[in-house]
């Protein structure tokens, strides 16, 4: 099994090094910013001034993570991130179509997706594997499985998590082409401590898996609950990016309408990694209620793909 | 050439993203590479270079020349004019 030995998430809600968070949250209406911490006391300032906003809260978090866990360097650093840099990758692309001749290297060098998983082992100076994850709304979960099969492999520590920052041109692009009523897009960052050893009373990871072109997503879930021995009503708690109802998956819900459910696309908003943050929300409420035993993440923000995560409550 | 110099100075914070330096804090023989100085670094001389051919139209083709051109704002003046004249 694979345990959490740190947890830090720099979101549009008060995250940053707060326990029992979870119980803390208010409904995003506007998007405004992210409630950050002084990332001078995260990052020198010679770095800091060359890094966007989705640089800056994922090596913070990753910092703090790190802090957290007190166990020295993680063997791996793992990213996911649905859409990259994309404020540097805006400012690049700008670069090439208005300027001639050279072109400012600083754009260029921060645009790129590994950007993040690389700035954090240079300023970790992490020589492990480092690797990112792009698969849209799944990264997140692609990425803790990636970690996962590395501890299965004998690392002990690794470090995992997820970003994604918006931009105006993003909501100008969402304006016109999304008709739904969607949570206001937002930008956040969550990164995680794995740990093979369980040291006190933590949260475990049993499973992770994605699916993809999912028609039966109840039998999927079924299944995926008795490969563990369990059924819904083993379930104490499941979480979901918007209500069941707001996915017109009213009779799916149902099958678990003896569970708390709670929704974590509200309290983020929207971006393509925020189950990370959904994940971070359940560890706090595990962590603060121990009677939660198991939870389940669904994630089933795309509609033609899903993302099942199975968390318990472990004792030393 | 004192229009120059605070130009520079000014395009350097922007370019650079210098976000605690104020055009006053620049003084026209500060060093911009040293230490005691602005401690830029050698991605920043590759910003320099772009804000040369950005701004002025210079093309800095010989690193030797951009060695003496990048230690101040003073010199970085001083080389524009001269290329500028030529």
């Amino acid at each position: 099994m694979h345990y959490i030995k740190a947890a830090s998430s720099i979101t549009h809600q008060p995250s940053f090094q707060q326990k029992g968070f979870a119980a803390d949250l208010s409904p995003l209406s506007v998007a405004g910013e992210v409630i950050a911490p002084n990332y001078k006391e995260y990052i020198e300032g010679a770095l800091l001034r060359r890094m966007g906003k989705i640089l800056r809260m994922s090596v913070a978090a990753a910092k703090d993570v790190i802090l957290q866990a007190d166990a020295g360097q993680p063997n791996s650093i793992v990213v996911g991130t649905g859409l990259g840099c994309l404020l540097e990758t805006e400012k690049f692309l700008t670069n090439t179509l208005t300027l001639t001749g050279m072109l400012p290297p600083t754009a260029f060098i921060q645009s790129t997706h590994n950007t993040i998983a690389g700035q954090i082992s240079l300023i970790l100076e992490n020589h492990g594997y480092n690797m990112t994850h792009t698969q849209n709304t799944l990264s997140f979960e692609h990425a803790l499985i990636d970690a996962r099969l590395l501890l299965d492999e004998g690392q002990e520590l690794v470090l995992v998590g997820a970003a994604d920052e918006s931009i105006p041109f993003l909501e100008e692009v969402s304006r016109n082409l999304l008709t739904a009523s969607l949570p206001v897009l937002t930008s956040g960052a969550s990164f995680f401590m794995l740990d093979t050893r369980v040291a006190e009373a933590t949260v475990a990871i049993i499973d992770v898996k994605v699916h993809f072109g999912a028609e039966d997503r109840g039998a999927i879930v079924f299944d995926f609950l008795k490969e563990h021995d369990l059924s819904y009503p083993a379930i104490d708690l499941l979480m979901t990016p918007l209500s069941m109802q707001q996915q017109g998956l009213d009779s799916f819900g149902k099958v678990f309408a003896g569970t708390r459910q709670h929704t974590y696309l509200d309290y983020s908003g929207l971006y393509p990694s925020a189950s990370a943050f959904g994940f971070h929300m359940a560890i706090d409420m595990m962590q603060m209620d121990r009677r939660i035993g198991y939870t389940l993440i669904i994630n089933n923000l795309s509609a033609n793909s899903l993302g099942l995560i199975l968390l318990k409550n472990c004792e030393a | 050439m004192d229009q120059i110099k605070q130009e520079l100075k000014k395009q350097i914070i922007e370019q650079l993203n210098l976000e605690d330096v104020a055009v006053e804090d620049i003084a026209d023989d500060t060093l911009l590479f040293a230490s005691d100085g602005l401690a830029l670094d050698s991605i920043d001389a590759l910003e320099l270079i772009v804000l040369l051919e950005k701004f002025y139209g210079i093309q800095v083709v010989n690193p030797e020349e951009g060695k003496t051109a990048f230690k101040s704002v003073d010199t970085m003046a001083a080389y524009i004019q001269q290329k500028t004249a030529q």
